[in-house]
């Protein structure tokens, strides 16, 4: 048996089902955010939604990373690609993300060097044999990603290497979150909580969801039946009265996350007072800039960027999706203009996207195809 | 072992595809088993025996036979159970 086979067991799975279907108060309808983009997926690629009743509904949160990034974010870092002496590294999902100014493919096609890297370390790889050129790394992703780009300016820091730097767009979960319990158009009963996020910042800074707002979370890990246990989890909770964080994660995620992770991550970077959030709007302290000791890495002070501010297409209903107001196939654009192919919005980019997920995966739910080994 | 530069993955057991979306950026992160510790890094092996070197700065001193979670070349925890 493969590691993973005992977390997609169908049989496990309908029992799992079962038992939660019998902590469903009559005539209630639950609905669960999965923050977390992987989780999306997995619920789309598995078929989760089938295994639950009709009254529990899961809803698709904004932890995406690439369905966030504005699309000014992406025009800047053209400006800067467009330079001869600059070659710009980027993850692969960020290559077809739209800006105003067209796509990281279509610069590349203008002439830009772009390159995609699996990792932060081969970016820092590619400015050691190109000592001549500017290597700009344009960093994005949640915590889980933030300490590799961190653990990456720190190995570049200490060999002396100066030309690298970084176009920093990490962001931080927390103020989505709250931003997203704050949003007036939302109801809400719990959370699904983001499990590799978590592995880097515990359980504890999600304390003020259960306690202040009356919504419990669980961290989750990213099988099926991870993600069931951990509404099993949520359901019994409602069940015994109690709004608790819990984590069904526990084989990488500790309570107080990676102390060491969090210590590299305060080193490294620093809040920006606000960022722009595509569908969310500008959000207080959420996302992180490099810090004033790392201030010679951060590209931003490097080179001139115009700072642009586009806004999204007017058919593009991206913002609705990634607060769970829509699901993805109410969007107007859903899989005629807006495809994996041709996307018009950041949810259809990435495999992550609630609207990619749905559209590579979605059809097998509707068609009830249960879980796979 | 990458003798090389620490930071070369000279055979990366994941990578970014187009066609099926970047796990990078996706917060998937993976499991490695420890083959080998040489410094900063280790040359990690998942389920299929592809190898990749890890930096393991941020989990401390790693040993053969030590799992851990991967995401984008660095490992940010270590595996239990």
């Amino acid at each position: 048996m493969r590691f993973v086979d005992e977390f997609r067991d169908p049989d496990l799975a309908e029992m799992l089902g079962a038992r939660i279907t019998t902590l469903c108060e009559p005539g209630r309808h639950y609905k669960i955010m999965e923050v977390c983009g992987g989780h999306t997926h997995t619920i789309y690629r598995y078929g989760v939604q089938d295994y639950l009743p009709e009254d529990i509904e899961l809803v698709h949160g904004p932890g995406c990373p690439v369905c966030v990034i504005p699309m000014g974010r992406v025009d800047d870092a053209i400006a800067i690609a467009e330079r001869a002496d600059v070659i710009l590294t980027c993850f692969g999902d960020m290559m077809r993300v739209p800006g105003g100014n067209g796509s990281f493919v279509d610069a590349t096609a203008r002439g830009a060097d772009i390159r995609m890297v699996y990792s932060p370390l081969d970016a820092l790889r590619i400015a050691r044999q190109n000592p001549d050129r500017e290597v700009v790394f344009y960093a994005i992703g949640f915590e889980t990603t933030a300490p590799s780009t961190a653990l990456t300016v720190m190995r570049a820091k200490a060999a002396g290497i100066r030309n690298f730097s970084v176009f920093c767009n990490h962001v931080t979960i927390i103020p989505a979150i709250k931003a997203i319990l704050d949003s007036p158009d939302l109801r809400l009963d719990a959370f699904i909580g983001p499990g590799h996020v978590s592995t880097v910042i515990g359980c504890r800074p999600y304390e003020f969801i259960a306690r202040d707002h009356g919504k419990p979370l669980v961290c989750a890990g990213f099988e099926p039946l991870d993600l069931l246990q951990s509404v099993f989890m949520i359901m019994t909770q409602f069940a015994e009265g109690r709004s608790e964080v819990e984590n069904q994660y526990g084989r990488v995620v500790r309570w107080d996350g990676n102390l060491t992770a969090l210590k590299v991550l305060a080193d490294v970077f620093a809040l920006r007072p606000y960022f722009e959030w595509r569908g969310l709007g500008s959000i207080s302290h959420s996302a992180l800039r490099m810090s004033d000791r790392y201030g010679d890495f951060d590209a931003e002070l490097r080179f001139k960027v115009p700072g642009m501010r586009v806004a999204d297409p007017k058919a593009c209903q991206c913002g609705a999706v990634l607060k769970g107001v829509l699901k993805p196939w109410e969007c107007k654009v859903f899989g005629t203009a807006c495809t994996p192919e041709m996307p018009i919005g950041t949810c259809m980019v990435s495999s992550e996207g609630a609207c990619a997920a749905y559209y590579n995966f979605g059809q097998y739910a509707k068609q009830r195809v249960h879980l796979e080994v | 072992m990458n003798t090389g530069d620490p930071a070369v993955f000279s055979e990366a057991p994941v990578s970014c595809e187009l066609t099926d979306g970047c796990i990078t950026c996706g917060d998937v992160a993976v499991v490695l088993t420890v083959v080998e510790a040489s410094g900063p890094d280790a040359r990690c092996r998942d389920d299929a025996g592809r190898t990749e070197d890890v930096a393991t700065e941020l989990v401390g001193a790693v040993a053969p036979g030590n799992r851990l979670l991967v995401h984008a070349g660095v490992a940010i925890e270590r595996v239990e159970g």
